[in-house]
């Protein structure tokens, strides 16, 4: 078999890094530049076996769904700019993997943000905390109280009455009678 | 027949059934026959097998059904608000090959399309179930487990049971289909007691998705068809693909429907998002690897299934349930396997029970 340098390099990396083979004959499908930039990107951010396989599975998906290339997806602005960023190689890999996410699902970190900043708008004061189910996977809206003694959560109780409508508002959001959708 | 066979396997018992006459009677020459002691080993797929379930869906297997015909719908459960469906197993699998089809994982293990010859002794079934309820109204459908109509032109199964049903009128027959193999049913006399209903998507979803079906088009155009010889229709906007454009598609789909249907003929629309197990996922993009319907934003539910996040696939359904309630707002229209609580959010209101919505479905 006689193996490009290109080839060569990726297959040193996947066996050191014990790379399932059902993922390394993804990877070598890929086409260039792609391929090589995911090695390039796997050297230089010390990516780990999982992240290694969560990212490639990630662009498959970006790919399939955008209809574009790999190396296209690689070249992007935004995950150009965690690649360049500051920080250990661990930690940008992690990085890279949010920002591939935020690719893959874009409507959902739209809705997140979204729900962030409203929650934010209403102003609690500390001791109340607004908590979303991960991912949005399902309409609950938990609230947390936590006072310490008598008076405090007499405060905290007569702060949430108050904003009744802004946590009414936030439960029908995530209920989808939102139309921030509505244009995509 | 439609749809293509590659071989008929016919258990030993079965070969003087008079489901076995008309299919031999039926099928091309080419078709390959054979016979075999136990058809359940036919059933299975041969574990090297490429494909197997998509390869299994052209044998067909006819043989005994050893269980009951009668069930509970597979998808019911108390996590969520049920429409209180049976289903009459009368086949398994189906020949068309949707990317997202449940059966992909369901049937994995025994994949052949499987036509039951002792069908008779279902009628047994439906009669102890009649007199344990009476002046209950009962909706049971055969399009769970299998598509009612694809082969039923060969078959002739569904006339037996569209004439049983035509004598009991608390009970309702439910040919679930995505074919417009309706032909065959326009001679019959079902007495307003069978309901043919199609699944039905967008164009953009039938073209990338829902192979070897028939187009939304033609669905609706049976639908008118059924109608007019005396049945009732419904519709299953089942599953709801939240894919970028999917409101306007939907809309529009709806629009189709209800230039050839009036909205007051149709009995009733479902609506049911794209649900996943990890399993069914994993094995359908296998099958499908560039259908982008399967790559939505989907994220893991407490019920262990995959579907769209909850804002983006609820507000989905309320602007389909405002536009059907625009329609005709006396149409029955519920969630399937969706929560009390994502009914209140579409609805504005608190599910029927089960039994309830079951009655109410039955009897429309």
């Amino acid at each position: 078999m006689n193996l490009s340098q290109g080839e060569r390099r990726l297959r040193v990396w996947a066996n050191a890094k014990a790379l399932p083979l059902q993922c390394l004959q993804k990877w070598l499908a890929l086409k260039e530049p792609g391929r090589t930039q995911l090695l390039e990107l796997a050297e230089n951010l010390r990516m780990r076996t999982g992240q290694f396989v969560a990212a490639l599975a990630l662009l498959e998906e970006i790919a399939i769904r955008e209809g574009r290339e790999v190396g296209e997806i690689l070249a992007s602005p935004s995950l150009g700019r965690v690649y360049n960023s500051k920080g250990s190689g661990p930690g940008r890999a992690r990085a890279l993997l949010d920002e591939l996410r935020s690719l893959r699902y874009p409507q959902l970190k739209h809705m997140l943000q979204r729900l962030g900043e409203e929650v934010a708008a209403i102003r609690l004061p500390r001791g109340i905390k607004i908590v979303f189910p991960h991912d949005l996977s399902s309409d609950e809206v938990r609230v947390e109280l936590t006072a310490h003694g008598r008076v405090e959560m007499q405060q905290l109780l007569a702060a949430l009455n108050s904003k009744t409508r802004e946590l009414v508002r936030l439960a029908g959001i995530i209920g989808g009678t939102d139309d921030a959708f509505e244009s995509k | 027949m439609k749809f293509d066979l590659e071989t008929v396997v016919i258990e030993e018992s079965c070969r003087t059934s008079a489901l076995a006459t008309r299919i031999m009677s039926g099928i091309p020459r080419s078709v390959g026959v054979r016979f075999v002691s136990d058809g359940r080993l036919a059933v299975r797929s041969p574990i090297a097998e490429h494909d197997a379930i998509g390869s299994a869906k052209r044998r067909m297997v006819i043989l005994p059904r050893r269980g009951s015909f009668l069930m509970g719908c597979p998808a019911s459960s108390t996590r969520f608000a049920c429409c209180g469906y049976l289903v009459l197993v009368l086949a398994s699998n189906c020949p068309m090959d949707c990317s997202y089809c449940f059966l992909q994982e369901h049937l994995a293990n025994n994949p052949a399309f499987q036509v039951y010859a002792n069908y008779h002794q279902a009628l047994d079934e439906l009669e102890r179930l009649v007199r344990d309820n009476s002046g209950r109204n009962l909706r049971i459908g055969t399009g769970e487990l299998a598509d009612s109509l694809a082969f039923d032109s060969l078959t002739r199964i569904s006339s037996d049971f569209i004439n049983y049903f035509s004598k009991h009128q608390n009970l309702l027959l439910e040919l679930k289909t995505k074919t417009d193999e309706i032909d065959h049913l326009l001679t019959l006399d079902c007495r307003g007691r069978t309901m043919v209903s199609w699944s039905l998507s967008p164009r953009r979803v039938f073209a990338t998705s829902e192979h070897y079906t028939a187009p939304p088009q033609s669905r609706i155009k049976a639908a008118q068809r059924v109608l007019d010889a005396g049945y009732k229709v419904g519709f299953h906007l089942d599953p709801v693909i939240t894919y970028p454009g999917a409101e306007h598609d939907y809309l529009e789909l709806l629009e189709d429907v209800f230039d050839a249907l009036a909205p007051q003929s149709i009995a009733f629309f479902s609506i049911g998002g794209l649900r996943m197990t990890p399993g069914l996922r994993a094995a359908a993009r296998r099958r499908f690897p560039a259908d982008k319907m399967l790559l939505g934003e989907d994220v893991l539910g407490a019920d262990g299934r995959y579907r769209t996040f909850t804002p983006l696939r609820l507000r989905l359904f309320s602007k389909l349930r405002e536009r059907l309630a625009k329609a005709c707002p006396d149409l029955p229209v519920y969630l399937c396997m969706e929560t009390a609580s994502a009914h209140r959010s579409v609805f504005g209101a608190a599910p029927l029970t089960p039994a309830a919505l079951g009655s109410r479905l039955a009897g429309c």
